[in-house]
């Protein structure tokens, strides 16, 4: 008897980034996983920065501090402000919809096809909202700030 | 597969949990030409004197080792799963998970140090 082997259910590192025919949420997946990972790479600098800086007393840490005061960390560290404002805010609406709450009821897989997420799109979007508003927040501290 | 809905189950608490503590040091940090305006003037955070001054008391030190233990469990828990999406195999999976938790360990103990060591300063 001939035995069919299944075709692995995977893309790889394709499915990283792939969306195929999913819509908005799949592509807010995406930028989770982006911000996610970003936030994880800047943790392991800051970590250095305020570990070995911070012991060596006062003349060390304003030269670090001086050091990291050049734009080009200033809008580094822009970037990671806006990568948390977007990772806490989709995270807050993964919770709430891990959780069954911003979502229509589920219905058969009948035609016309619904999913359940579509139907409370405008809660997604308020989130969205949210996040550019907190961007926008942060971006005036950074320029009031002096770069 | 129990274990691993108690991961996620922990990876939501966590999240709570960095989105109040990570909030706090953000709002102080970034926000520091904004709160003003709300009559919170704290400074120059960034400075020698402020921070050393944070650094001597045990509830900022508190704040700072609880914060770096719920994001290490966090960052790295994600990290596994992004990795373990890539491969199906029982060894690589146990191998990729000890790397993750043995790192985790050793981050948590390097960074816990210098909160604590400053307190006694």
């Amino acid at each position: 008897m001939k035995v069919i082997q299944p075709r692995p259910n995977q893309l790889g590192i394709i499915g990283w980034f792939y969306a195929g025919n999913y819509k908005l949420e799949r592509y807010l997946y995406i930028l989770h996983r982006v911000t996610g990972l970003g936030i994880l790479l800047f943790l392991v600098f800051h970590l250095t920065a305020t570990t070995f800086f911070r012991i060596q007393g006062e003349e060390v840490w304003n030269a670090a501090m001086g050091f990291l005061s050049n734009p080009l960390f200033k809008a580094g560290e822009y970037l990671v402000a806006a990568a948390f404002a977007i990772h806490m805010l989709n995270g807050f609406r993964l919770i709430l919809q891990e959780l069954g709450f911003l979502m229509a009821k589920p219905v058969p897989p009948i035609y016309p096809f619904s999913d359940s997420l579509r139907k409370k799109r405008r809660w997604t979007m308020a989130f969205i909202g949210v996040i550019v508003l907190l961007c926008v927040i942060f971006f005036y501290d950074f320029i009031i700030g002096g770069w | 597969m129990k274990r691993y809905t108690y991961l996620w189950l922990w990876q939501l608490i966590t999240g709570v949990l960095i989105a109040v503590l990570l909030g706090i040091h953000m709002v102080m940090q970034h926000l520091d030409k904004i709160l003003p305006f709300f009559g919170v003037d704290l400074g120059d955070p960034t400075s020698w004197n402020s921070m050393i001054e944070r650094s001597g008391q045990a509830i900022w030190a508190g704040v700072y080792v609880a914060l770096l233990a719920v994001l290490l469990y966090h960052g790295l828990n994600g990290l596994r799963n992004v990795i373990l999406e890539l491969t199906t195999s029982p060894q690589t999976e146990r191998a990729v998970t000890w790397t993750i938790v043995v790192t985790g360990i050793l981050i948590f103990l390097w960074a816990s140090y210098v909160p604590i060591a400053l307190l006694y300063r």
